[in-house]
């Protein structure tokens, strides 16, 4: 699985310019984001993290607090959760993730 | 003797046959409490999907998840959902009996699911393309070959049997692309768009709302299918809730009888020894 500070790509750099809402933080001050994972008939995940990665066909990607609007058709790959006690893994076959005002959707099975 | 022997073997058959149905029964109802729920699970799964794709396409029409470029077959398809197995009355037939009449050979396609409507089919001498087999599982129904067939076409409209209680279930006929328009609970509430100048997109926003397309088919043809296989599952559930009754009742009959055959061999007896210690 690819490192999330090692395989930044220029998605994670762009910072959506109208991003006006309050962000989420943890106890340190460091941002978070909304995640939720799940398909028609199972939820895998719908809580806060640091960070997000998964793969598409541009290759690996990792969608950061403050990451501008996002859609992405995602391939085959373990979709990588940074959450406070650690990280949390889903094995997927294919989804689609939607990003917008630091909440990540992936619908999966899709 | 021998009676009162066929009376107990006939009525520990029947306890048999109690206990089946009743158990079929139970069966029955797990499942379409199981399916309603997968339902309801996935129309707020749809409803989220749904909402970007409104948000993200140019123009009202629906295109099956088909590039432009790709050819379309100048006809209609017609999906038929019917029950894998015999046991299912005359659903099956009804449902083949609505699509006739609107049918014409020249006009329309065919493609059924369910093995027992694919004999109706071959029995009324009615052509189909394609045999789907009902799947047995309630998990993750891959409807990919179907979506497949169903891009080719410029519209396709599918009949089924739909659950309404557990007591009715009546036959529906659905075009799809306004299935899918006024499946969604929450349309045309969010008017933001998503274009390439708010967005980014990977690999391009034409793929992208062409993924949702077949995506949101893929979830409708699976609602169908069970809402199909919950009609199937009630109409089994009655017909094992009557069994259910129709067994209690033979065996509280079969019961009785044995009770009374048992006492008249005895008394029978008693006579026999009465009439040994009066002479």
């Amino acid at each position: 699985m690819a490192n999330p500070d090692t395989t930044k790509t220029a998605q994670t750099t762009l910072t959506a310019a109208s991003a006006t809402k309050q962000a989420t933080v943890d106890s340190s001050g460091k941002e978070m984001i909304h995640i939720k994972v799940f398909s028609p008939y199972k939820t895998y995940y719908n809580f806060i993290g640091y960070s997000i990665s998964g793969v598409n066909d541009t290759g690996p990607f990792d969608i950061l607090p403050r990451h501008h609007n996002f859609i992405t058709l995602l391939n085959p790959c373990v979709l990588d959760i940074r959450v406070q006690s650690g990280s949390k893994r889903i094995r997927i076959s294919k989804g689609v993730m939607h990003v917008k005002a630091d909440k990540v959707v992936v619908f999966l099975d899709v | 003797m021998r009676q009162l022997l066929d009376i107990d073997k006939e009525r520990s058959s029947m306890m048999t046959i109690v206990q089946l149905t009743s158990a079929f029964e139970t069966l029955a109802s797990m499942r379409i409490s199981q399916i309603k729920n997968q339902v309801l699970q996935a129309q707020g799964f749809f409803d989220e999907l749904w909402n970007i794709y409104i948000q993200l396409r140019v123009d009202s029409i629906f295109r099956f998840g088909r590039h432009n470029s790709e050819k379309v077959i100048d006809k209609e398809l017609y999906i038929l959902i019917t029950a894998s197995g015999g046991f299912s009355g005359d659903i099956d037939q009804r449902v083949i009996n609505m699509m006739l009449e609107k049918y014409d050979k020249d006009k329309q396609d065919i493609i059924v699911i369910g093995h027992h409507g694919s004999i109706l089919l071959a029995q009324a001498g009615i052509p189909y393309k394609r045999f789907f087999e009902l799947p047995a599982s309630d998990h993750n129904i891959n409807v990919e070959p179907l979506i497949h067939e169903i891009s080719q076409y410029k519209n396709s409209f599918v009949y089924y049997q739909t659950y309404l209680s557990l007591m009715s279930q009546e036959i529906k006929r659905l075009e799809l692309s306004t299935a899918i328009k006024q499946y969604s609970s929450m349309a045309a509430e969010n008017k933001e768009i998503i274009s390439e100048q708010t967005y980014i997109f990977e690999p391009s926003a034409f793929d992208v709302a062409a993924h949702l397309e077949r995506s949101m088919l893929q979830i409708t043809l699976g609602q169908v299918i069970f809402d199909s296989k919950l009609a199937q599952y009630a109409s089994r559930f009655r017909a094992m809730s009557a069994a259910n009754d129709k067994s209690k009742e033979s065996y509280s009959d079969l019961n009785t009888l044995y009770n009374r055959t048992k006492r008249s061999i005895r008394d029978s007896q008693l006579k026999q020894i009465i009439i040994g210690l009066t002479r």
